[in-house]
């Protein structure tokens, strides 16, 4: 199998994949029944979602190795901090890329 | 028109994720044609970014499919959750409104309209088109910048993180009740263990543990509250 095969084999699947995972409730959701407590649930999966998304990027961990504090760390909560006093997104990411580019400029 | 005012701060994150993603297509050996073709097909950022490496590696096509299901596996949730507001529309309108269905529209979509009288109103079908024909133009603008830009872009800018912030910013104003902190709280803790596991598992275990731990502290609250109300 050639390199553009393969390659376009695999986006090709990926392509289902999006699919069959985003529009299937959507399309056959009639003959899906869901009962309510479920759909009350499925409330706190976003939060949980982005909360799983973000973690791994801000507190790193390999395995077999001692867990460390990134730079990212104290970055994130000078974000947070910055985002509770002004509840402004573009200041949130300004502050954390600021404290970043600090925290590497002044330790290394 | 409320749809895309409130996707502002989302539409940051969309941009940076879709750039980072742009670049790491192209990085990682795609063509820029074959990179074009799979933001256009595939619409699906960590689906992208998880299928990547695999690629790379020339690994089994089943495996790349059953990761990118893992890793989709959300949107399953979402559908379940958006269905009842707009099973009334034509099966090809559902299908064009799943397909470009995105977590951002979801995430502002559910705590807005989640306790609505009615559900299937002109006004949730209008903010839902409002939430995700932007997030599309974004993503797909950013991601061919990205791919056109993939050999300047020096990674000690850390772009990724900008996302992480620009995620970080949305999830923070979500945090109104107890039952979603605690949420959260639970969330992050499986996240941080399971990062380690393969395909992204711990992603999908820390969203499972995130939902029950919300309903048991609803329930939990719920059970305190009622307490010194009952004779």
């Amino acid at each position: 199998m050639s390199e553009t095969v393969y390659v376009g084999l695999a986006i090709a699947l990926l392509f289902l994949c999006s699919i069959l995972c985003r529009c299937g409730f959507m399309v056959f959701g009639d003959y899906l029944p869901l009962p309510d407590s479920v759909r009350r649930a499925l409330r706190y999966a976003p939060a949980a979602a982005l909360t799983a998304i973000i973690v791994p990027d801000i507190l790193p961990w390999a395995a077999g190795e001692v867990p460390q504090l990134d730079y990212r760390f104290f970055a994130a909560i000078v974000a947070t901090a910055v985002y509770l006093k002004t509840r402004q997104a573009v200041l949130v990411i300004v502050a954390g890329m600021a404290t970043l580019w600090l925290l590497r400029w002044a330790l290394g | 028109m409320a749809g895309f005012m409130a996707l502002r701060p989302a539409l940051i994150a969309t941009f940076t994720w879709g750039l980072v993603t742009g670049v790491a297509m192209v990085k990682s050996g795609l063509t820029d044609t074959m990179a074009a073709a799979m933001t256009l097909l595939v619409y699906a950022g960590s689906a992208q970014l998880t299928s990547l490496p695999l690629i790379a590696a020339g690994a089994p096509l089943w495996l790349i499919f059953a990761a990118g299901c893992v890793v989709n596996v959300r949107f399953l949730i979402f559908g379940a959750a958006l269905h009842p507001y707009f099973r009334d529309l034509s099966w090809p309108k559902r299908l064009g409104l799943g397909f470009f269905t995105t977590d951002m529209a979801f995430v502002l979509f559910m705590p807005r309209y989640a306790d609505a009288p009615v559900r299937g109103t002109r006004e949730q079908h209008w903010f839902f088109l409002g939430a995700i024909v932007p997030g599309w133009l974004t993503w797909q603008a950013s991601s061919m910048l990205g791919i056109v830009l993939a050999g300047s872009v020096p990674t000690t800018w850390s772009l990724d993180f900008a996302a992480v912030l620009a995620l970080l910013a949305i999830t923070i104003p979500l945090a109104t009740t107890r039952p979603v902190v605690l949420s959260i709280v639970a969330a992050g803790v499986v996240a941080w263990l399971g990062q380690g596991l393969p395909l992204r598992l711990g992603l999908a275990a820390a969203v499972i543990t995130g939902v029950v731990a919300g309903v048991l502290a609803e329930r939990a609250l719920k059970r305190g509250g009622a307490r010194p109300t009952s004779p």
